[in-house]
């Protein structure tokens, strides 16, 4: 069934190396419209490479392999217009941008992306409604609008600005970058909430994530395993429950053999 | 063309000109004096500690041979600009005060007097009202003004007296070739006096001129100033100002100085905070870009006990331009309880441009509080992608990143058209500029 989409992301045997390290070891992906995956794996095995990578953020040197983005050649996208054309990275670790309000950037980033979409810009009514709207459907306080990007967030506070930028952005392919890590419950089912409210038949999903209990709330069409630098088992949901009752070394094991 | 050196060439231009200038021969004495000392201690070199930053080659290239002084019309001065906003317009062109393109509409306890017409009337009093420069090498410029007294303005506010509206006071250089202007300028506010005084500096025409400035301020006893000073000449003018400020027991001063134009800009001020509880807060934000470069010297001196000082100096170097703060404070031995704070952010926004920032504290009494600090850094690189990864382009991003720099200093400008001015120069435009300052 999940077979029927149109493939949004297409990674072939990707080689990275971040400095004098090589990262990622020949990772093979691909991701269909409708599809939610999650990619999982210990610390240190790729994960953040591969969303970085995907989003162009710099210092990565690719050795070898490629990744296109609705078929076209996604590496050579600079940063900015992969954003316009559908693709948002939900931050690990967003940065605090002192000075810049949040509103500011929220109506800058959404404006870009709809010019390139060829859609009129929204006024400033339109768009207050519309953020207004998102800050309460993400719990946020309405404060937090003006206040500088992120500045003094708390850690859950961040990864739900994070959210509500991408239910703004409404993207075609989302990367989690470990999105789930450090919230606490009610922080994770507001989260959750807000990547269910995304899934649609024309968008692409991808969560990466240490631990499975994102997914006891985002339920994944497909599981992969990462572990050093390219992925060693695909499965359904039943392999992310797997691995957290046996744990990453039954990963490492197996994929040694 | 510049066969003979600085010097000589500003000797040359003193013979020339100093005798047309007002005063009689008391005046033409002091001038004459005042030349003497400049010749014999000569101009300042890049040996000089306080001045190295300084591209001496550049300075020596401008005439100093004094030049015709342009005519200004009400239309140009109005298109030149910023709107006075309500505010009292004074106007000094190429060094004159130009009472005619000025407000002079009389308003209890504000005296304004036209300096070239008090030296011709009363040369004595004019005497005791331009100090000479304190024998001090860094006041050489002050002494070149001296050399050159022919014109400036005078501003009394009245003990007592609080100004209705605020002063704007434009120095308009407007020659259409190279040349020198020197003015003098002496603001007194008297014991509780208030004023607010908005300074701009611009250029009509686009001519290389050397304009140089001969300040005083005098600050009575429980009197507060709001100060607003936006330097913007064009990027072929050189322009050098030398400050002595007075803040008496109680009085409160505070300054926001914008460098953002002028493509040779040295500012010297020297703030004596001389009686108790004096407070002084100065704020600036200097841009270098193109091939400008701006160097700016602040020293205080804390003279009473409990005085104190918050100083906030950002700049910015991009392309070849470069930037020098050097701030100096000293705490005498008469002022225990003083506190003075300093701090100096730059950023650098290409690999070609240069900023130093040199903090200096002499203490010479226990009980005291100092802070001070000097950073230099880059845009944070993280913070740049993560603006690009929501689809802003690379300029936006570098624009809204360095206005991010300064957003603080910038959100303080309590007047709405420099502000905007002050915006446009550091970010260029924005998109989505209304939410740059938030929702209302």
């Amino acid at each position: 069934m999940s077979d029927s989409g149109q493939v949004i992301l297409d990674v072939k045997d990707l080689s990275v190396r971040v400095a004098d390290r090589q990262i990622l070891y020949g990772l093979s992906l691909s991701v269909r419209a409708g599809e939610v995956h999650a990619i999982m794996g210990p610390n240190g095995s790729g994960k953040s490479t591969l969303t970085g990578v995907l989003a162009g953020r710099p210092g990565y040197e690719v050795l070898s392999g490629s990744a296109t983005y609705l078929g076209r050649d996604l590496l050579a996208m600079p940063p900015e217009l992969r954003a316009r054309e559908g693709l948002f990275l939900a931050f690990q670790y967003p940065v605090e941008i002192p000075g810049v309000n949040n509103v500011y950037l929220l109506k800058a980033s959404l404006n870009a992306l709809r010019k390139h979409r060829g859609q009129p810009e929204l006024d400033a009514f339109e768009f207050l409604a519309l953020v207004r709207g998102r800050f309460a459907s993400m719990r946020m306080d309405e404060s937090l609008l003006n206040r500088g990007v992120n500045e003094g967030f708390s850690g859950g506070e961040k990864k739900r600005n994070e959210i509500l930028q991408m239910s703004l952005l409404e993207p075609t392919l989302a990367l989690l970058d470990e999105t789930d890590s450090g919230l606490d419950i009610d922080a994770l089912k507001v989260v959750a909430d807000g990547v269910n409210a995304l899934r649609s038949p024309e968008r692409a999903i991808v969560l990466v994530t240490h631990y499975q209990r994102l997914l006891d709330h985002v339920v994944p069409d497909q599981v992969h395993v990462l572990a050093g630098g390219r992925i060693v088992r695909s499965g359904d949901r039943e392999l992310a429950l797997e691995l957290e009752r046996r744990g990453y070394d039954w990963i490492r094991g197996t994929a040694a053999a | 063309m510049n066969a003979a050196s600085p010097i000589e060439r500003i000797a040359a231009s003193h013979a020339a000109v100093a005798p047309g200038l007002p005063g009689g021969p008391r005046w033409s004495q002091r001038r004459s004096g005042a030349l003497a000392t400049l010749v014999a201690r000569g101009l300042p070199e890049r040996r000089d500690e306080n001045w190295k930053y300084l591209d001496h080659l550049r300075l020596g290239d401008f005439r100093f041979d004094a030049g015709e002084r342009g005519r200004l019309t009400a239309g140009e001065l109005h298109a030149a600009a910023l709107p006075s906003e309500g505010a009292r317009r004074l106007v000094i062109v190429d060094g004159r005060f130009d009472a005619g393109l000025s407000d002079l509409t009389p308003e209890p306890g504000l005296a304004i007097e036209d300096l070239t017409a008090l030296l011709a009337r009363d040369p004595a009093s004019a005497e005791t009202l331009l100090r000479a420069p304190a024998a001090d090498a860094d006041d050489r410029f002050a002494l070149l003004a001296d050399a050159f007294t022919g014109g400036g303005v005078v501003i009394r506010v009245a003990a007592g007296q609080r100004l209705a509206r605020p002063l704007h006071l434009l120095h308009v250089a407007t020659s259409n070739a190279a040349a020198s202007h020197h003015a003098r300028l002496v603001i007194e506010a008297g014991a509780g006096a208030g004023l607010q005084l908005v300074e701009e500096f611009l250029s009509v025409g686009d001519a290389a001129v050397f304009g140089n400035l001969s300040a005083e301020l005098c600050l009575g006893a429980a009197s507060d100033m709001e100060h607003l000073r936006l330097l913007r000449r064009n990027p072929a003018a050189a322009q050098v100002e030398t400050w002595v400020t007075r803040i008496a027991a109680g009085a409160s001063y505070r300054q926001h100085l914008f460098v953002l134009g002028g493509g040779l800009v040295r500012s010297n001020s020297r703030l004596m905070l001389e009686g108790e509880a004096a407070d002084c807060r100065l704020s600036g934000l200097y841009l270098a870009d193109g091939e400008r470069q701006v160097d700016i010297h602040t020293q205080v001196a804390h003279q009473a006990p409990r005085t104190r000082t918050v100083q906030d100096y950002r700049g910015i170097a991009t392309d070849r331009g470069r930037g020098a703060f050097n701030g100096c404070i000293v705490v005498h031995a008469g002022a225990p309880g003083a506190d003075a704070s300093q701090t100096s952010r730059n950023l650098l926004l290409a690999a070609g441009a240069e900023i130093n920032a040199r903090p200096q504290l002499e203490i010479h009494v226990d009980d005291v509080r100092c802070r001070h600090g000097a950073t230099t850094g880059t845009l944070d690189p993280a913070q740049l992608f993560y603006l690009l990864s929501r689809g802003l382009d690379p300029a936006t991003a570098r624009n809204l990143l360095t206005y991010a720099f300064c957003q603080d200093v910038i959100a303080g400008i309590g007047h709405p058209a420099m502000r905007a001015y002050v915006e446009d120069r550091i970010a260029g435009a924005l998109p989505e500029r209304e939410l740059i300052r938030g929702l209302a």
